[in-house]
């Protein structure tokens, strides 16, 4: 039986106007493609600038969305930290105050009071507690390294899942909006291997190149598919994203079974994303 | 000397010559108008009351271009003077589309 010959010209019998269509083809220059019967319209730059365009703006709208929520998240830190947490606080005083002026007699009151003072005392750390996760004042306090070393040792308490943490970036002052993402980016991440990953080890990078900021954060868990790492459900890894490429980085995450998970952030440092804290300036 | 003239005639004939253009387009799509344009402005500069330019639109008229072997648009078909010359794309490289009209080096 006769082989078919294949319809398209090989790469040796490719004529001078085959190339130069390619050619055209390749550089976005043709619009349409004649045919015997039809014509074909080629609107590959068109679509590609739209595609562009509605990438930006869905950044843009991304970024704008990210900024809205960590503000409100302030300002609501900062209502609960100061109205509710003392208006507790007060409550507190109130009943010590009450307790005080009871009478050994008055052992049922005393009780009651000593019941209502542990809710309130326990009230008080929440509050204290809620507001730290909606904005973290260590972050402002302490700034970012501190920050993810306290996070790493938090979380290993929390989960039991030892947690390295590892940096060159001691004495480097982030600018707000980078510590943040960061931050954010390391917090979505460990809640992520406490509730998937089944790992037994964690460990978290933060290292200053010369021309970018690379965090890093891996286990030794079961891994991800790679369909969950670009589903649209997966809302956690999407919010690492979207923050890293509103910084105009680039996000990275890999999953194997036998390696685990490791998802690297690489945001560009542009003049004042960073900025070397002077010596007599440092806190160590 | 003689050679001379005869160079001479050659030039003043090439120079005389009136220079046609098929060009086939797609509709208004970017490209084709980018083309369009800009082998106006090249007849303009280099071919002032000298050239014809005859616009096939494919959208339209397909047929024509299946004749002329046109697969994709913009091509444009340098019919006259001989040797025929075909193009493709929007034109944007001056140089390149001077030189391959035979018009570059003060010719024209």
């Amino acid at each position: 039986m006769k082989k078919r010959q294949p319809e398209y010209p090989s790469r040796k019998t490719k004529t001078k106007e085959t190339r130069e269509i390619i050619h055209a083809l390749r550089t976005q220059q043709v619009d349409a493609i004649v045919g015997r019967r039809h014509v074909m319209l080629v609107r590959l730059k068109h679509v590609q600038e739209n595609l562009q365009t509605s990438r930006d703006q869905l950044r843009a709208l991304a970024a704008y969305l990210l900024s809205v929520r960590e503000n409100e998240r302030a300002v609501i830190a900062r209502e609960l930290h100061d109205e509710f947490g003392q208006a507790l606080t007060n409550l507190h005083l109130g009943l010590s105050w009450l307790s005080r002026k009871l009478t050994p007699e008055q052992q049922q009151l005393q009780e009651k009071i000593g019941s209502l003072s542990a809710t309130t005392t326990s009230l008080i750390q929440s509050v204290k507690n809620i507001a730290s996760e909606l904005r973290p004042g260590v972050l402002d306090e302490l700034g970012l390294v501190k920050t993810l070393k306290s996070e790493a040792s938090k979380f290993e308490g929390h989960t039991g899942i030892r947690c390295g943490f590892r940096t060159n970036a001691v004495k480097t002052h982030f600018d707000r909006a980078v510590a943040v993402a960061i931050f954010r980016i390391v917090q979505a991440a460990l809640t992520n291997i406490a509730r998937h990953a089944q790992a037994s080890r964690a460990f978290i990078a933060l290292m200053k190149r010369k021309d970018a900021l690379i965090l890093t954060v891996m286990d030794n868990g079961k891994g991800i598919p790679r369909k969950r790492i670009h589903s649209h459900d997966s809302l956690g890894i999407t919010g690492m994203r979207e923050r890293t490429l509103a910084l105009g980085g680039t996000f990275t995450f890999k999953g194997s079974r036998t390696n685990g998970t490791k998802l690297t952030v690489r945001i560009p440092l542009s003049r004042g994303a960073i900025q070397m804290i002077r010596p007599e300036l440092t806190r160590d | 000397m003689k050679a001379r003239e005869g160079q001479r005639r050659k030039t003043k004939k090439r120079g005389g010559e009136t220079y046609v253009f098929r060009l086939f387009l797609a509709g208004n799509e970017s490209n084709s108008s980018q083309a369009r344009a800009n082998l106006a402005r090249l007849c303009a500069e280099h071919l002032k009351g000298r050239h014809r330019i005859v616009a096939v639109d494919v959208l339209k008229d397909s047929t024509s271009a299946h004749k002329n072997n046109v697969l994709v648009t913009p091509t444009l078909i340098l019919v006259k003077p001989l040797p025929k010359v075909t193009l493709l794309g929007n034109l944007n490289d001056t140089a390149q589309v001077l030189a391959a009209l035979r018009l570059s080096g003060g010719e024209g």
